[in-house]
């Protein structure tokens, strides 16, 4: 086995699990606080990504600034639906909330379908061509950029949870909802900050990925089944788990690319998934809930 | 006083509730004959999902060419009834395609068109045997679609082949491109040595990588398979892919794609620098439709894919072009609309002979069928052979010159002389 096709493997699956990890963050986040399994995930990222496109074909804005804003609309996206929608159901039995979630992908799909139609398209951006080699390694700029921001985005959310009070409440109101109350958190504004910023971080990710991944409104359904599969490896609730998760998919995938038929990569990671189910079922960071 | 008026009532409203009966009885033939008739063609094609550009650009041809036929003034051997088209969307899915041939078989379809998806033409054949619903594959690739019929029809599982294909099969695409790239590497004056294939895991996929194998093995050229690579369709990333292919030190590098892994594998291909003579598809979508030239620019130049294509040096087909042009925001007429509408023609000229809407009659109308009226490039007639085959569909080997397909290769079909080795970068 080629050492270069090796070591390339491992650079490409780390870079590629930054990516991976800002995806299962936002949805880790949005379940660990509101019990919600948000199905209509990886449809967020694909809006996320086609607001990408729109700010660099009609206003000549760069991905790689332009996620900022992307991720700004889809914060008040996710906002909107938590109140308008996922508010209703989050004491509801799971079954409601799956049902309401699959309907709100389904939207998101379709809207996305007749907005800008069935073709796969990507973004050009500055970073596009852009790469980097090292001796006989090769460094695709756009995904380093995608994997420190997005190292900066889960700090960042990371800081937002532990140091300020909002998070803290966000926090108190994940652990115990009616002690959180008590001592005097709104909670609804809670929940509706939390899947605000689970839906801002993943179309983030969106927006960074646009540039090197082809997208069309049907990678929502494979986009929130990857998530999930990061997210239950790594632990759902936990962030840490979410970030090291992502790595680990990723870089199973690539180096199951290396070593086996790359057409059977995905067979390596979903074959982890079901291991971290047989012999640690809540995950690898994983709380046992009560 | 209640009998005595009842009783002669009876009778004569007896009489005349039968009068009127055997009236419109005899009336009838002339109501029916009074409206136009219609023969209804089921045509199913993915619209939605990742295959909605062929399938959207499949619909289109399809809905022209009914038009065209309904223009002429119908099937005149039906009294001229006018093809009306019960439309289906597969959504890319295989059991989606099955529940929508089912659904337009139940409301009337006489026929079906379609699915341009190996894997949901082959999920609607067991739709097509069951109910005695002729159905005309107007474009899929995968041989056992049509090859498992025939063997069942001559194993006596089934009694009559229901299923016929228009289109070149991957054991045909696959002979043909191994014939294509040992005559343009004669041409062009280049002995390449590795090949590297490169292909999407679908139905479709596999069936192509295994028909330009085994084509390649029974031809022995001078050229070796050093190395065969499939990925997940459809892809997040192909750097490893690509390195792998680079690893083998490849002349040529031949890729089986769809358009969203054509997105990741041209770039990645340009970025990992690897260094060949060029890039030659046996045969797959992804590598020559508009909306992947916009998309991909530089990138697609100089590649070289065996497809299906349209006969340009028709007038007809020219004048056809344009109007698909205006009518599909700028698309270009291309393998997908080309065979859904010359689809149509088939199944009218079949319609034609059979003179009748009985299944059994247009089977055999569709067993006899010589049609040369085809706007694509084919090696002869249109004919089925005993599989429920068109022997006589062959790719055609085009190039992207200038940010446009252009056939190269067989010299009768070439419109420019191809370019390769590519130029280097």
């Amino acid at each position: 086995m080629d050492p270069v096709l090796v070591a390339q493997g491992v650079v490409s699956g780390i870079l590629f699990g930054g990516v991976y990890s800002l995806m299962a963050v936002g949805l880790t986040l949005i379940f660990g606080v509101m019990r919600v399994i948000n199905f209509a995930h990886g449809d967020l990222m694909v809006w996320g990504m086609y607001l990408s496109w729109l700010l660099a074909t009609r206003l000549g804005v760069d991905p790689a600034v332009g996620f900022v804003a992307c991720a700004a609309c889809l914060y008040l996206l996710g906002a909107a639906l938590q109140r308008g929608l996922v508010d209703r159901i989050v004491d509801a039995p799971h079954e409601m909330q799956i049902l309401l979630m699959l309907g709100v992908a389904l939207i998101l799909e379709n809207a996305a379908l007749l907005a800008f139609g069935p073709e796969p398209t990507r973004v050009r951006s500055s970073l596009t061509a852009w790469t980097v080699w090292v001796g006989p390694l090769f460094v695709d700029m756009a995904r380093l950029t995608a994997f420190a921001v997005a190292l900066a985005l889960a700090a960042g959310l990371g800081l937002f949870l532990y140091r300020t009070d909002l998070g803290r409440r966000m926090r108190a109101a994940a652990d115990n909802v009616y002690g959180a109350q008590v001592i005097g958190t709104d909670v609804r504004r809670v929940y509706a900050v939390a899947f605000g910023v689970g839906a801002a971080c993943v179309g983030a990710a969106g927006a960074l990925t646009a540039s090197f991944l082809p997208f069309s409104p049907a990678l929502g359904l494979s986009a929130s089944v990857a998530s999930f599969n990061i997210v239950i490896i790594g632990g759902m609730g936990s962030l840490v788990g979410a970030f090291v998760g992502g790595l680990l998919v990723s870089l199973a995938e690539s180096l199951g690319a290396v070593f086996f038929r790359p057409s059977l990569k995905e067979v390596v990671s979903f074959s982890l998934l079901i291991l971290i189910l047989l012999f640690r079922p809540t995950g690898l960071y994983g709380r046992r809930l009560p | 006083m209640t009998d005595r008026t009842l009783a002669p009532g009876l009778p004569r409203r007896r009489f005349l509730a039968a009068a009127g009966a055997t009236a419109a009885t005899l009336g009838f033939p002339a109501v029916l004959r009074a409206q136009p008739r219609t023969f209804k063609l089921g045509v199913v094609h993915p619209v939605t999902g990742p295959l909605a550009e062929p399938g959207q650009a499949c619909r289109l041809g399809a809905q022209m060419a009914a038009e065209a036929v309904n223009a002429a003034g119908g099937i005149k051997a039906l009294g001229g009834a006018r093809l009306e088209l019960l439309l289906g969307d597969t959504q890319t899915k295989p059991d989606v395609g099955r529940t929508e041939a089912e659904r337009v078989v139940n409301q009337g379809a006489q026929m079906l068109l379609g699915s341009f998806d190996s894997g949901s033409t082959a999920a609607m054949v067991p739709v097509a045997q069951q109910r005695r619903i002729p159905f005309l594959v107007d474009i899929a690739a995968a041989d056992p679609i049509t090859a498992n019929v025939a063997r069942a029809v001559k194993e006596g599982q089934q009694k009559v082949q229901y299923v016929y294909r228009n289109f070149p099969t991957g054991s045909s695409f696959g002979r043909k491109a191994v014939q294509y790239f040992t005559e343009i590497f004669k041409e062009a004056g280049v002995a390449p040595k590795r090949v590297v294939l490169m292909y999407c895991n679908d139905l479709f996929g596999q069936n192509q990588a295994r028909g330009f194998q085994a084509a390649h093995k029974a031809a022995q050229p001078g050229w070796d398979i050093v190395e065969v690579i499939p990925w997940p369709e459809p892809p997040s990333d192909l750097s490893t892919e690509v390195a792998r292919a680079k690893a083998q030190k490849p002349d040529v590098i031949a890729p089986i794609t769809r358009p969203a892994s054509a997105q990741l594998l041209l770039p990645e291909i340009r970025r990992q620098r690897v260094e060949m003579l060029g890039v030659v598809g046996p045969g797959s979508p992804g590598l020559y439709e508009a909306g992947q030239l916009a998309t991909l620019k530089e990138d697609l130049e100089h590649v070289l894919t065996s497809v299906p294509w349209p006969n340009f040096k028709h007038p007809k087909t020219r004048t056809l072009a344009e109007e698909y042009a205006r009518r599909s925001g700028g698309k270009t007429f291309d393998t997908n609309s080309g065979y859904s509408y010359d689809g149509v023609f088939v199944v009218a000229d079949a319609l034609e002979r059979a003179g009748s809407a009985d299944p059994d009659a247009i089977v055999d109308a569709l067993k006899k069928t010589n049609y040369t009226g085809g706007l694509m490039q084919y090696g002869g007639p249109i004919v089925f052979n005993e599989l429920g085959d068109n022997p006589n569909a062959i790719p055609t080997m085009i190039q992207i010159l200038g940010q446009k397909p252009v056939a190269v290769w067989p010299r009768e079909a070439a419109l420019q002389k191809f370019v390769f080795p590519r130029p280097k970068a």
